[in-house]
């Protein structure tokens, strides 16, 4: 096992070396000047300030070497100090990855608490309007794009009825441990977050359910004179559940990463809306940072999920 | 700027063009303005106001700011010594009173006497200065051009070689502190400026706070002041308390405020993803008051907790057209120009556009502006066979294709605008519309604001015709955008907001005695005869169809009263604000 794992990390250096030369290369070569783009309209800004300013940042050498620098200085601990916010990027994202962080763990408890249950229901009711109305759920939470349903819901909960708050996470003026009104404000977003993964969640336990279901040792189980229930929830489920733990890592970083539309419509103050809004304004430290860190905790969450699969199935070697 | 970035740059403009205005040699300085209730009730203590912002502040560290949601907050924690009159833009004194020399060259300022720190401390001129060798001390400001008419300023500030600073000052020479009164000083300029009023507002920083930080050791150590992010002692009507990264900021009322505490308890400055979020967050009451869009107008009207306000933005919407476009030789001829400015129905445009919710602008100065003309200027009604004519007299025939052509070449344009602008991309394409119908083969191309600027500033001739705004801030100085010399040139590699490449020599002078008059004259009277001219040759020549000024609709609670905001500044009397229960 130890084995497997210093190989896995080794495979995972190219890889990242890889992912900072495309978002550094993305970075960068895209169109655009951000010291031009932030001094525009300043009132006497002269060609002589650009020069100073794009010195004072950096941006006045050549490529190659900038990336060079960037890389060295993230061994030293710094992804660059923002062209924005003058201040270290990394720093920055990271006052704002627990706002993020929070939101994906409960979409994630929302999709196990929702998504197992009904893929379960659906492999138990196969064939029945339960079935067919869990499936077309599945449809509809794949179909539905999370900006114009976080809109709906919030017209409806928080304009109409009154019963949600529509933006941030706390009510101003509130605690930040306020555990009740956070909870109010997490309800909307995290569900939109969750629903396209309830919907997968579903539609894998369904299958997975079914294909335990037809297996020997389920009905080896059922001969014993063992209970329904004892043979769906100790011994079918039990193996049924095995890709969704596996997969878990994987989701939590895609949760990460896919939280931006949520956190735009809900103006969540999380990484998300901080990296859209500095790729916007070309802010290069804060955006390379910004993916760069997604990058790793998705690379970092494959990883613990192949080790997952080697643990839960030791006939998983690696390649 | 998205939209969200988008509108922050090009507002933060308004923070930049400053103001200027009747700064009359030898004239004083009135005495600073007593804000009004707008209601006769006591106004009742207590409550919390939260203003709703699209972005985040990026600093509360006014050297260092360079964008109108820093600067809201910059502008609740400090106060300036002097002020823009919120309606009308004329400079006035705030924490200092003011008076210029007969020659032009001297401004002497005097801070109030009740004008204190939140630590007890008086504002004093020294406080002034510091703000000012700030400027001179950072790497990273973009204001250390507004005081290079400062004498003895380009020998202490510190910066590259061309930029002029040479850091071998240890003082300013042209700042004189009165030695027997600490509130006292004066400011000597190289030469005269009618907009150097507004740039000698300065930032004016706690001594006791930032000196450490522009001692003659320093070097650009203010760029990374903790303080700069969490200060500590103030001169406004609110002390800073907390800035919640990307969700809120919390300003408590400063008690001591030498204007008078404040009747609010706290302002929030809450960050929301956009304008629809304003206007969801005033239905629900989570927003106090905010900034909502032209085509939410109607529906807010109909709700009964809101009050919207409207009045008229600093700026304007234009089309520019490239009269040096290798591609588009057609913009080099007025005639055409005003064949595309008779040959758009704007006054309709505005209705599709913004819902009417503008003004149609037919030379660079907007109405809320002093120096808007007062001489009639040619409207350009929409005239579709005037423009015709216009055309034909140019030369410009249409072929059996029902497209215009000279000399074999068809006459075709690409209108780019800014992604993601909801607004500017439907102008585009209206206009490009309204143009196929002169028989132009006009097209629309929205492409990201980030490259654009660039190419805009940098003179790049891909670019033939461009929708963009101007926010114009304080002064009326239109320098920056049509003097001859901010005409970027790749081939010296200049860069300037002359993007449309269009010079005039008596424009040109119009703008320079209207800026550095060679008789001293900057009165409100002798400027606004220079501006007359000026905006009387734009308009003949009409290098931009010059669009429109958009209202800016605020709404807000009912329950907010003396709530009164204005073209220059929506806060300006933010202490006397209270919340009706």
């Amino acid at each position: 096992m130890r084995d497997f794992i210093i190989r896995r990390l080794v495979y995972a250096v190219p890889t990242l070396i890889g992912i900072s030369i495309i978002t550094f290369a993305i970075a960068r070569l895209s169109p655009g000047d951000p010291i031009r783009l932030f001094t525009f309209g300043i009132k006497d800004f002269t060609q002589e300030d650009y020069l100073r300013l794009l010195h004072a940042y950096g941006l006045d050498k050549p490529m190659p070497l900038q990336y060079v620098d960037w890389v060295t200085n993230i061994f030293r601990g710094s992804f660059g100090e923002s062209l924005i916010y003058h201040r270290d990027a990394f720093v920055m994202l990271m006052e704002r990855l627990p706002n993020t962080l929070q939101l994906a763990l409960v979409a994630l408890l929302i999709q196990l608490i929702i998504g197992v249950p009904l893929g379960v229901l659906a492999a138990l009711k196969r064939g029945s309007w339960v079935d067919g109305a869990i499936r077309i759920f599945g449809v509809a939470g794949h179909a539905v794009p999370a900006f114009w349903l976080g809109l709906i819901l919030i017209i409806l909960f928080a304009v109409n009825l009154r019963w949600l708050p529509s933006i941030g996470m706390l009510t101003v003026g509130h605690d930040q441990w306020d555990i009740a009104d956070r909870i109010k404000h997490m309800i909307l977003p995290a569900f939109v977050l969750a629903l396209t993964g309830i919907a997968n969640y579903s539609r894998i336990l369904r299958t997975e359910t079914l294909d335990v279901l037809a297996q020997d040792f389920v009905r080896t189980a059922h001969s014993k004179g063992l209970r329904e229930r004892t043979v769906v929830y100790v011994h079918a489920l039990r193996n049924a559940l095995i890709p969704v733990v596996t997969a878990l890592g994987g989701i939590l970083a895609a949760l990460v990463g896919g939280a931006l539309v949520i956190e735009q419509v809900f103006s969540w103050p999380g990484v998300g809306q901080f990296t859209f809004q500095a790729a916007i304004a070309k802010d290069y430290p804060i955006v390379q940072a910004g993916v760069m860190f997604t990058s790793t905790l998705l690379v970092l969450s494959y990883l613990l999920r192949d080790l997952t699969y080697a643990i839960v199935d030791p006939r998983i070697k690696v390649g | 700027m998205t939209q969200k970035r988008l509108r922050t740059l090009i507002a933060g403009f308004a923070g930049t063009l400053l103001l200027v205005t009747a700064c009359t040699p030898g004239g004083q300085g009135n005495a600073s303005p007593t804000p009004t209730a707008a209601t006769s009730e006591k106004p009742q203590q207590g409550g919390r106001i939260v203003e709703a912002t699209i972005s985040d502040i990026a600093t509360i560290q006014p050297i260092l700011s360079a964008d109108t949601a820093s600067s809201r907050i910059i502008n609740l924690i400090y106060d300036g010594i002097i002020q823009q009159d919120y309606k009308n833009g004329e400079p006035k004194p705030k924490m200092a009173t003011f008076s210029i020399s007969q020659d032009g060259l001297t401004y002497s300022f005097e801070i109030n006497a009740k004008a204190n720190w939140s630590d007890g401390k008086p504002v004093i001129a020294q406080d002034w200065l510091t703000g000012i060798k700030a400027v001179g001390k950072s790497q990273k400001t973009v204001r250390k051009s507004n005081f290079q008419d400062v004498e003895g300023f380009l020998d202490y500030c510190v910066g590259s070689s061309s930029s002029g600073c040479t850091g071998t000052a240890k003082e300013i020479s042209g700042v004189k502190i009165d030695s027997a009164n600490p509130k006292k000083f004066s400011v000597k300029l190289t030469k005269i400026s009618c907009p150097a009023i507004i740039d000698l507002n300065g930032y004016t920083l706690p001594t006791q706070v930032f000196g450490k930080y522009v001692t003659d050791s320093s070097k650009d150590e203010i760029d990374t002041a903790p303080e700069n992010t969490a200060p500590t002692v103030f001169s406004g009507a609110f002390k800073f308390s907390e800035w919640r990264k990307g969700d809120q900021v919390i300003l408590n009322k400063n008690p001591d405020y030498w204007q008078g505490a404040p009747n609010v308890d706290q302002y929030i400055y809450k960050v929301v993803a956009n304008q629809t979020a304003i206007a969801n967050g005033l239905k629900t009451g989570e927003i106090t008051w905010g900034n909502i869009q032209p085509k939410d107008l109607a529906d807010m009207q109909t709700v009964d907790t809101i009050k919207i306000t409207k009045y008229q933005n600093l700026g304007y919407t234009f089309i520019s057209w490239n009269t040096l476009s290798p591609t588009v030789p057609a913009f080099a001829d007025k005639r055409v120009r005003q064949a595309l400015a008779y040959g758009i129905d704007m006054d309709q445009v505005i209705k599709a556009v913004v819902f009417g919710e503008a003004t149609k602008q037919v030379a660079h100065h907007v109405p809320v502006q002093w120096a808007y003309p007062s001489s009639p200027l040619e409207p350009y009604k929409y005239d579709k066979a005037k423009a015709q004519q216009l055309l034909t007299d140019a030369g410009w025939v249409k072929g059996s294709d029902g497209i215009l052509a000279k000399d074999g070449k068809k006459f075709a344009m690409t209108i780019t605008t800014n992604s993601g602008n909801q607004e500017r991309e439907t102008l585009a394409q209206v206009a490009a519309e309204q143009y196929k119908q002169l028989g132009i083969d006009a097209k629309s191309a929205p492409e990201a604001f980030q490259g654009l600027v660039t190419k805009l500033t940098t003179g790049d001739p891909v670019i033939e015709a461009n929708i963009i705004g101007w926010s114009l801030g304080g002064d009326v100085d239109p320098y920056q955008i049509w003097h001859s010399s901010q005409i970027p040139d790749r081939a010296k590699g200049t860069t300037g907001f002359g993007f449309t490449g269009f010079k005039d020599a008596a424009m040109d002078k119009a703008i320079e005695q209207g800026r550095n008059p060679t008789n001293g004259d900057c009165s409100t009277a002798a400027r606004k005869a220079q501006y007359e001219t000026f905006n009387k040759i734009l308009n003949e020549n009409q290098p931009y169809n010059f669009g429109y000024a958009n209202n800016v609709l605020v709404g807000a609670q009912k329950t907010l009263q003396a709530f009164d905001p204005g073209s220059f500044s929506a806060i300006w009397n933010v202490h006397t604000w209270w919340i009706k229960q």
